[in-house]
């Protein structure tokens, strides 16, 4: 069964010309796998990733996610969604940086409400402690470092136990050593919880050790290569 | 459910902002404060002072008077015998027109019974010269029946010295307003002698002074028996020039007026004509008042608007993350409306606490007047519909000053900012 499938999808800008970012695009991910989608700049790799993640649904095409057709639903509709299936973790980071670390962790499962608040506290804590930043819980998030507030973010896109993690270049701004780490944890997440990883980004390594790489060329598919 | 989890949320979001900017949020709802407090403060004092005013006003004016005033004749006879014809007559002279009542006694007696009428007199008013020594001054006696007129403006309580009651067992006796007693230099006990207009001289003993606080009357006024009155002037037992009303309701006074007016073919006037000025003064300043606390409001709104207008700019990346993580466009809005509702409550409750403190304040303050005898504190309205009224109009500014910038808060686009 096929977790996403991404069928004939085209996408313009509008601004400052119009101007075609993706060109007829058609792809299938299955369930469990880690994904690359690599690509220059400008290829429109972040776009694809951005359509996937149901924030943008100005395209044309379809796509489908759990099932799930995305084009034309409203935005309350694709938040409730996203709040349920999707877990994003950015390349800044992006904490809320006046809330601690262990709320930034809590409030997706704080919206989601599918646990009491109690629970979630506990399962929060127990993601910051696999993640190895259990101590710095009660700090504020941003007091953190670099490489911390990126484990703390994959804690918060992990929370609410997804279907679909995505990563716009998660590692990009992360020195080398932090950067294995953090690949290793999408890596044993993936595994063990078999949680669907797709990941932007720009590195070799990464592409190499993922189970499927998409490689995007001026808004086509150049090719993809299933290892 | 689900919806008050989320508001819920949405509150405890708002709160943590609020707490990472709380000088901000002091100054926002300081701002809030003031505007209800001085709306408070400024209404409950000047509609005290309304309330005095009319309070002194009405106390010395009936709601209703019936009398008879010299006026020019409707129509001419000419065109009474001729009414087809052009009538053309020049300078028509005014009509004499006797100022006693018709049968005014009898309408008295008819209208105590009348359910709508609290108390009624019938008085006589007329011009007289009080004179002592060589000095001669112009004025007013009224003839009254001491109990019904006391019914009507509670005489007893306006008394400086002597006594009303004399009125009825001393022969030729007058209780006069304290200005005109101070301008003839007479005490209780003085004698003084008082020609009517059709010149007949009579000897008067002064057995009192009294003071209303309103100049006109203490200055020119003074009070005699009817009986005594009456044979001042010449005419017989059943003659009064002036009927006067206290109604149980005053509201319909001006129907009732033209009612008796039709019926018994007499002038008259109600308390709405004869204070037309000082009615329509209160109304006046009201307009001042809620139009200063309008304004106030509005800056203290453009305030709250601002600070949260910059704080959505400041705050447009973690709109995005939490977009991303799944909060909707409604969720972002509330967090946003609930820190304009807490700033606008918090606000205005301070206000109405700070708004009473004041009131209370002044009317604490000890104030004396010469003209308003009756005074010795600041006069202050304490009515709990200002504050409602004061609360209500808080929230509404906050509420809408809060909305918009919620709503483009809302509306922010999270690829764009997160794409950069």
């Amino acid at each position: 069964m096929n977790l996403i499938t991404v069928k004939n999808v085209s996408k313009y800008f509008l601004q400052p010309t119009r101007m075609q970012v993706l060109n007829d695009i058609s792809f299938e991910v299955e369930k469990s796998k880690f994904i690359t989608i690599t690509g220059k700049s400008g290829s429109g790799k972040s776009t694809l990733l951005y359509l996937l993640s149901t924030m943008d649904t100005r395209f044309e095409g379809s796509i489908r996610i759990n099932q799930e057709e995305m084009l034309g639903r409203n935005n309350s509709w694709l938040a409730d969604f996203r709040n349920h299936h999707i877990g994003f973790v950015f390349q800044f980071h992006y904490l809320l940086p006046e809330f601690t670390v262990l709320r930034n962790v809590m409030l997706p499962a704080l919206k989601l409400r599918r646990y009491p608040v109690a629970e979630i506290e506990h399962r929060a804590m127990e993601l910051l402690q696999l993640l190895g930043v259990g101590e710095q819980a009660h700090k504020r998030a941003s007091l953190l470092s670099g490489g911390q507030q990126q484990r703390v973010a994959i804690a918060r896109a992990m929370i609410n136990e997804p279907l679909i993690i995505m990563g716009d270049e998660p590692t990009g701004n992360l020195d080398s050593y932090n950067s294995a780490a953090v690949f290793e944890l999408f890596r044993k997440m993936s595994a063990e919880k078999g949680q669907t990883i797709l990941m932007v980004t720009h590195d070799e390594d990464i592409a190499r050790k993922s189970d499927q790489t998409i490689h995007l060329a001026d808004g086509k598919i150049d090719e993809i290569m299933v290892r | 459910m689900k919806i008050l989890t989320d508001i819920q949320l949405a509150a405890a979001i708002a709160l943590t902002h609020m707490r990472s900017r709380l000088k901000q949020t002091i100054v926002a709802t300081a701002g809030v404060t003031f505007g209800i407090m001085v709306f408070v403060f400024m209404v409950s004092f000047i509609t005290g002072s309304n309330e005095y005013i009319r309070a002194i006003a009405f106390d010395q004016s009936p709601h209703l008077r019936l009398y008879n005033e010299v006026q020019t004749a409707p129509g001419t006879i000419i065109g009474k015998v001729m009414p087809n014809t052009v009538n053309m007559v020049d300078h028509v002279k005014p009509k004499d027109v006797l100022p006693g009542l018709k049968d005014g006694k009898h309408v008295v007696q008819t209208l105590a019974l009348n359910p709508q009428v609290a108390a009624i007199s019938g008085s006589i008013n007329a011009q007289v010269f009080y004179r002592l020594g060589s000095s001669t001054i112009n004025g007013v006696i009224n003839g009254i029946e001491f109990d019904a007129e006391n019914a009507l403006f509670n005489l007893q309580s306006k008394l400086t010295d002597g006594s009303f009651k004399e009125l009825s067992t001393m022969p030729n006796s007058v209780v006069m307003g304290v200005g005109l007693a101070k301008r003839l230099n007479v005490k209780t006990g003085d004698r003084l002698a008082l020609t009517t207009e059709n010149g007949n001289n009579f000897f008067v003993t002064v057995v009192g002074t009294f003071k209303t606080g309103m100049t006109d009357i203490d200055k020119q006024q003074s009070y005699a028996n009817l009986n005594t009155v009456q044979r001042f002037l010449g005419v017989p037992a059943a003659y009064i020039t002036d009927i006067k009303i206290k109604l149980h309701d005053m509201e319909p006074a001006p129907a009732l007026s033209l009612e008796l007016q039709q019926k018994y073919g007499f002038q008259g006037s109600d308390w709405k004509q004869d204070n037309a000025a000082i009615l329509q003064g209160d109304i006046l300043r009201s307009l001042i008042v809620y139009g200063v606390a309008v304004t106030i409001l509005l800056v203290a709104g453009f305030g709250i608007f601002n600070i949260l207008t910059m704080m959505i700019y400041e705050k447009m990346k973690d709109i995005a993350i939490l977009k991303a993580m799944g909060f909707s466009d409604s969720d972002i809005r509330w967090i946003f409306l609930v820190q304009a509702l807490i700033i606008g409550i918090t606000g205005a409750l301070l206000g109405l606490l700070f708004g009473f403190l004041c009131s209370w304040g002044i009317s604490k303050i000890p104030y004396k007047s010469d003209v308003m005898i009756t005074l010795d504190h600041l006069p202050v309205s304490f009515n709990a519909m200002y504050y409602i009224t004061g609360f209500t109009f808080g929230i509404i500014t906050t509420t809408l000053a809060g909305y918009l910038p919620s709503r483009k808060g809302s509306h922010v686009d999270p690829i764009t900012i997160l794409r950069g």
